[in-house]
């Protein structure tokens, strides 16, 4: 599904040049659902970022889906962002304005699809997540975890084949961190591949696969994980843990 | 994606409503402004005789100083008008359907006593055929006939106002109007009558009002009555002597003739030529033939009849608009920056640079309506006062269909003025930077 050779990804700045990826390696296979761990500043988000062709990267490649997406241009990022990737941030940014429907809607407007496709489609996605009764209202009327589950809802409204959650549960308590866990192994069951950032282990434990990263390089350690990992297979026949 | 896009933007403005009233008070400002100068140059500027603007011609012959062109700084210049005795030469034609030259002047007429004093009014020495090239409107009456304008018959064509003076605006036909020291006859009363601008002769005035009275050309011979308006020479005579005057290369009248179709205005054109030709024979006309047929808008582009002031003020308050447009660009630039977190999300879900563009794009030209409606009303209000200036004439500074869509191509214009920096800034924001917190 996801899979980087080398990538390297530096930021300038006048005084310092941050090696935030350090020709990282990664594969994730199809229906995996992998935790990122790691100490605060080792390149998560940064991984998150390019794994998601929101930031471009200066060395190696990335095939996504079995396409090489290491230079396109910002049209076809876009339109692979739409199709193919949804994403969930810690502080959920929702948009304000719009509410839970139209937050919903969103993807789905940049796409060709008729209203009464994306109605249906909306409505589903809002099903899954239990927040039916809400779609009038808006991200400030709502709980953090009700938030984070119209977040949920957005991301998986364009049935995407990869989600990436970054600290999907940072800003939550453990009860609402719980559902929201729940609710992604649900999506993960269903066929959706995650990759999901974390710094709690108890979540990483949900997780059917762990990857460390230190300073920009992946550093998977098998003993640490619960149930068997092979790096580059997928996950057929195992069970996440509930 | 359009209308989802107006409804962003509308959603947008709601948010603040406050700074929303200001940039679209700015943009309708800037657009009331405009279309009022705009407005008044385009009847500045209008076609006066719109169904015989392309068979009327004014005539211009080339009797000019051998040595020096009529306009030093273009060699190609005719006369702008011309001399009596090329104005009988040429009348000779019957080419034309209609012809005739005429040139202003004025007048003592002498009212009933009871009435009034003695007073100066502007009168207009005309043949019958001046009523069929220009068709003012007649309340009573009609212009006098081809047979009157030799003798000359003692008749006279007064407009509504010298009739309102003299005879209370009454039906006065067959009345009696004393002139100079002759009587004449009423045959005709004008009707409201204000060409605009004054294209039969913009001389000394193009929007001045018409003369008061008409009377048959050959009239002025025994009156011994000059020209009231411009007269220009190149080569001296005696002035004081009437005969040197009408046989002079003084000109100072204004010919206009009516050609119906192309090849009547081309065996017109032969004829000027041939009879300039036989004039450079006497000795005259030393110049190479420079004869000029203008159809009624080539006769005022000729005669620079737009005043300066409209073409100036016209630029000046468009660059006004622009000014009020480049005004709105840091107001929208601060309020799309501050959507940056909302933006980026939109990227990551898959808006492209191009679509978040788009819709910025939107949100301003839905602005620059607004405020184009809103300009709209301050034109209209604008234009109001302007006709109270104008308050007793029979024209009118109105907004037509064409004005308004103009205004709104304006706003559009205007909004897009505002909207593409701020616009291109926010569409180009690294998505990542801002997703991070929020
Ligand atoms: N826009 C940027 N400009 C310069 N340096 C950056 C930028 N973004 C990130 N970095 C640097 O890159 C490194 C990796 O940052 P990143 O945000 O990926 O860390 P992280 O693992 O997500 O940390 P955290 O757990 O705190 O969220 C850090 O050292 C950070 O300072
Ligand atoms: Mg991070």
């Amino acid at each position: 599904m996801l899979n980087m050779k080398q990538v390297t990804k530096v930021y300038r700045t006048d005084t310092v040049e941050t090696h935030a990826l350090n020709s990282i390696d990664i594969q994730v296979s199809a229906g995996e659902f992998a935790a990122i761990m790691g100490p605060s500043g080792c390149g998560k988000t940064t991984f998150l970022n390019v794994a998601g062709l929101l930031d471009t990267f200066e060395a190696g490649t990335y095939h996504l889906d079995g396409q090489d997406v290491s230079r396109l241009s910002d049209s076809q990022m876009s339109r692979i962002r739409n199709q193919k990737i949804g994403f969930i941030f810690q502080s959920f940014n929702l948009i304000p304005d719009l509410d839970v429907y139209d937050n919903i809607d969103v993807p789905l407007r940049y796409r060709r699809m008729s209203s009464k496709d994306r109605r249906a489609s909306i409505l589903q996605a809002l099903h899954t997540v239990g927040l039916d009764a809400r779609k009038k209202h808006l991200p400030s009327q709502l709980s953090g975890g009700q938030q984070q589950r119209v977040a949920v809802a957005r991301a998986l409204v364009g049935e995407p084949k990869l989600i990436l959650a970054d600290e999907p549960t940072g800003n939550l308590d453990s009860q609402m961190a719980a559902e929201i866990m729940e609710l992604l192994s649900r999506i993960n069951q269903e066929g959706c591949t995650i990759v999901m950032v974390t710094h709690d282990q108890s979540i990483a434990d949900r997780a059917k696969r762990r990857v460390n990263l230190l300073d920009g390089k992946v550093v998977e350690n098998p003993t640490e994980t619960p149930a068997p990992i092979r790096s580059v297979a997928g996950f057929a026949g195992v069970k996440s843990q509930r | 994606m359009v209308l989802y896009n107006l409804r962003m933007a509308l959603k947008s403005l709601k948010r603040n409503p406050v700074l929303s009233g200001l940039m679209v008070g700015g943009i309708a400002l800037g657009i009331g402004v405009s279309t009022v100068f705009v407005t008044a140059f385009h009847i500045f500027s209008m076609n006066p005789a719109p169904e015989k603007s392309e068979s009327l011609f004014y005539v211009k012959i080339d009797n000019w100083d051998p040595n020096r062109p009529w306009n030093d700084d273009d060699p190609s210049s005719t006369p702008s008008q011309i001399t009596y005795r090329d104005m009988v030469g040429i009348m000779e034609s019957d080419i034309p359907t209609f012809h005739g030259g005429s040139f202003k002047t004025s007048v003592f007429i002498h009212p009933d006593p009871e009435i009034g004093r003695p007073y100066k009014a502007l009168s207009r020495m005309c043949f019958a055929d001046f009523f069929q090239l220009f068709d003012p409107p007649f309340e009573y009456g009609s212009g006098w006939d081809r047979n009157s304008d030799s003798g000359p018959e003692a008749v006279v064509v007064l407009d509504h106002e010298t009739n309102q003076k003299l005879f209370g605006g009454e039906n006065s036909l067959g009345r009696m109007v004393r002139v100079e020291d002759r009587e004449f006859n009423v045959v005709g009363v004008l009707k409201q009558w204000r060409p605009f601008p004054k294209y039969y002769d913009p001389h000394n005035g193009a929007f001045e009002k018409p003369e008061n009275i008409y009377m048959p050309f050959e009239h002025f011979r025994p009156l011994e009555i000059r020209s009231a308006g411009n007269t220009s020479n190149w080569k001296d005579f005696d002035w004081s002597d009437f005969d040197q005057y009408l046989a002079s290369e003084a000109i100072w009248i204004q010919m206009w003739v009516q050609l119906d179709s192309p090849d009547q205005k081309g065996a017109y054109m032969s004829f000027l030529n041939s009879y300039t030709d036989s004039q450079r024979e006497l000795g005259r006309m030393q110049r190479p033939n420079n004869n000029k047929l203008l159809n009624v808008m080539e006769w005022l582009d000729d005669r620079e009849v737009v005043p300066e002031e409209a073409t100036s003020l016209m630029i000046i308050s468009l660059l006004f608009l622009v000014v009020c447009a480049l005004n709105l660009i840091g107001i929208l630039l601060g309020k799309f920056l501050t959507r940056a977190p909302e933006v980026s999300v939109r990227r990551a879900l898959g808006a492209s640079r191009l679509s978040v563009f788009v819709q910025h794009i939107i949100e301003c030209e839905t602005i620059g309506i607004f405020g184009g409606f809103l300009g709209i009303l301050v034109a209209v209000l604008g234009l109001r006062a302007v006709n109270s200036l104008f308050a007793g004439e029979t024209f009118e500074f109105a907004l037509d269909t064409h004005m308004l869509l103009q205004a709104i191509l304006l706003s559009l214009v205007a909004g897009l003025i505002a909207g593409l920096y701020p616009a291109w800034r926010i569409c180009s924001i690294p998505p990542a930077t801002y997703l991070k917190e929020q």
